[in-house]
């Protein structure tokens, strides 16, 4: 936008220089040929009465009259010419003049055979057969013009920096409003919906700064909207759904069921686990999504987090790596988490690895930075690129995947969590054993300990 | 004579998978719906445990626990769809034993109330364990937790505290975790090795209800539990039984 003001400014004050100069340029030529002509005739009429006094001479008559300052006189009688400066030949009288005078008209023109140029007026002098010429040089006028010019020139570059700066401080203040509302929409996408443009005075503006917060509310009630629903769905589901539990376990007590009955009965159990799973899944994502937490923040070793995972799930602790090649306790980098957030997102990362990737071969801890990563690995055929980030959507399964082994939401329960505590979860190749390696990255905690 | 369970759910159907589902596992049933019928039914017969929802009509089940609790010792286990841990801790400050989230698991829920009835302090007149082939008391299974003012005793396998002749009622939970403080007395345990060791389950819910227990339990061993010398709180720690 700047250049464009820069470009307009420079456009307009060229075109007004130039129209300033020429006009002001016809205007003082126009004045210096009147006054060039004026001066010739008068000095004309004096060399003519002069001339008419008997036995004078064209030289005489040029050297008793005092030309005007820059101005050479010149006269031509029969065929000789008389000239009131020895340096300056008859050459500057331009023939256009001489014919014009010769047939008998007063004529003008300029002439470039000098510097500056000049104007030469000859004027036909008939009562005595001679002819006068009068050659100006234009020094103040060329003076001038160059003076007209140079400021015009200067006036045309403060325009152009002025429009410039004009542009810029435009532009400015067109584009900080855009960029604010750029980076809170940035914000919002981002997942804060408490982002808000602050209230401007400037009418113009506020109607944009209105319409935007006017949308980010409604987004916001809408997604709240929704969550409540999926909330509330959920937790109505959850005593039938418990109903249907315990009288399935009644069921699964009866001795002597038939076979068929007995199937039905493992089919029922089988899909009303894979529904609890969903219900419990959906109603831990809705209390993720609210941003609600579940325990106070505890500041907990990341090995100490993982091996209380690996308990907790009923998994052997060696699956946590010791690292290698060192007889050192490991030490243990300390995280600020939800612990009963993180304890089931890295159970889920197990049962993942479980279901989906041929089993759990192992957990490492590894800090980088001012971040942990921690490592689940397990040794299935890993998960295609073009599925990876894909993976951690709400039902979304690898091409690979079974059907109905888990609740489809695991995974992005580990990515909702990693989210809300600052971190991220992605899932790359274990490129020397093979298999899926999905690595929960958290912000570290200020102090570091051993584990114990 | 059977094990009576009493069930306190208002809604018809759970209510009644319920019955069916213990009464097939051999306990008794008394069901019902609202808290006023509850408490006609524990003052009517001894009850063993009580399975107890929180969101009924009337009286609430906090409210019910709350008033239910000083007249019984029989293990209380909440039944919700509420899973904050404000309500399991609130719940458990009540007097609650155990905390069941619905939709729960059967074979868990059966698992947890058979651990539950096999509290110790549950068996009339018959020692749990933990005494010699005459019948005296071994001595790693009793701990002397404070001289002062007649002896604090804890035989861990009577399952008894006792000041002086005085026995002072242990619940489950805090029975389970007064054994494994005394195991280890003199050194700290962290609120997460307290919650792996005394609540076995694979439970992994928020380190609050080790700090809801440890009060509960100080109100039995400490003479001023607002500044207790027995179960001490070591900051940034833990827990430390420190034996007198």
């Amino acid at each position: 936008m700047t250049l464009v003001f820069a470009s307009g400014a420079l456009a307009l004050s060229a075109s007004l220089s130039l129209g300033t100069y020429f006009s002001a340029r016809h205007l003082l030529v126009e004045q210096r040929e009147r006054t060039a002509l004026r001066q010739a005739f008068t000095d004309a009429a004096l060399v003519r009465d002069r001339l008419l006094t008997p036995g004078s001479e064209g030289s005489e008559v040029l050297g008793s009259i005092a030309p005007a300052t820059g101005a050479v006189m010149y006269l031509h009688r029969g065929d000789t010419w008389y000239s009131s400066s020895l340096d300056r030949p008859r050459q500057d009288v331009t023939d256009v003049v001489v014919r014009t005078v010769d047939a008998g008209s007063a004529g003008l023109a300029w002439t470039d055979l000098t510097d500056p140029h000049a104007i030469v007026v000859g004027v036909p002098l008939p009562a005595v057969g001679a002819s006068y010429y009068e050659v100006s040089v234009a020094e103040e006028l060329a003076a001038t013009l160059r003076t007209l010019a140079w400021a015009l020139v200067v006036c045309a570059a403060l325009t152009t920096a002025g429009g410039a700066l004009l542009g810029r401080a435009a532009s400015r203040r067109v584009l900080q409003p855009l960029g604010a509302v750029a980076g809170a929409a940035v914000q919002v996408s981002a997942g804060d919906l408490k982002t808000r443009l602050d209230e401007t005075s400037d009418p113009d503006l506020a109607v944009l700064v209105g319409a935007f917060n006017h949308m980010v509310d409604a987004l916001h009630e809408r997604i709240e909207r929704d969550a409540r629903f999926a909330a509330d769905v959920s937790h109505e589901l959850r005593t039938p759904l418990t109903t249907l539990t315990t009288s399935l376990g009644v069921l699964q007590g009866v001795p002597d069921l038939s076979a068929g009955a007995s199937s039905a009965v493992q089919l029922m159990a089988t899909e009303l686990a894979r529904f609890r799973r969903a219900l419990e899944d959906l109603l831990i994502l809705g209390r993720l999504d609210a941003g609600a937490g579940e325990g106070e923040t505890v500041t907990v070793g990341a090995r100490e987090l993982v091996r209380q995972a690996l308990q907790a799930s009923r998994r052997p602790p060696n699956l946590l790596s010791t690292g290698e090649g060192t007889h050192e306790p490991p030490v243990d980098p300390l995280l600020d988490v939800d612990r009963r957030q993180l304890l089931r997102a890295l159970i889920n990362l197990f049962q993942n690895a479980d279901l989906h990737g041929g089993g759990l071969t192992g957990v490492a801890v590894d800090a980088v930075d001012d971040h942990v990563e921690i490592r689940v690995r397990d040794e299935g055929p890993g998960v295609p690129a073009q599925d990876r980030e894909r993976i951690f959507e709400r039902f979304a399964r690898a091409g690979g995947a079974k059907e109905g082994t888990g609740s489809g939401l695991g995974l992005s329960i580990v990515a909702r969590t990693a989210a809300n505590h600052g971190g991220d979860v992605w899932c790359s190749d274990v490129h020397d054993r093979g298999g899926a390696e999905f690595v929960l990255r958290l912000p570290r905690s200020g102090a570091s300990g051993t584990a114990g | 004579m059977a094990t009576r369970l009493l069930v306190l759910e208002d809604d018809d159907g759970l209510r009644a998978s319920l019955r069916l589902l213990l009464e097939g596992d051999g306990y008794e049933v008394a069901e019902a719906a609202d808290a006023e019928r509850a408490l006609e039914l524990v003052h009517a017969a001894p009850v063993h445990l009580m399975l107890v929802d929180l969101m009924l009509g009337g009286m609430d089940g906090f409210s019910f626990i709350r008033r239910v609790r000083p007249t019984t010792e029989a293990p209380i286990v909440v039944i919700s769809a509420r899973d904050g841990v404000e309500d399991i801790v609130s719940a458990l400050e009540a007097g609650a034993d155990d905390y069941v989230t619905k939709p729960f698991d059967v074979q868990e829920v059966r698992a947890r109330l058979r651990a539950l009835l096999r509290r110790p302090v549950l068996v009339a007149g018959e020692p749990a364990g933990g005494h010699s082939s005459d019948g005296a008391p071994r001595d790693d299974e009793v701990f002397v937790l404070d001289q002062e003012d007649g002896p604090l005793v804890f035989n861990r396998g009577a399952a008894q505290l006792s000041r002086g002749q005085h026995e002072i009622h242990l619940t489950m939970t805090e029975y389970r975790l007064l054994s494994v403080m005394a195991e280890n007395s003199g050194l700290v345990l962290s609120r997460s090795s307290l919650l792996e060791h005394v609540w076995e389950e694979g439970f992994f819910g928020d380190e609050r209800i080790v700090d809801v227990h440890v009060r509960r339990l100080r109100k039995k061993l400490e003479r001023d539990p607002s500044a207790p010398r027995t179960l001490v709180t070591v900051r940034g720690l833990g827990y430390r039984l420190d034996t007198r």
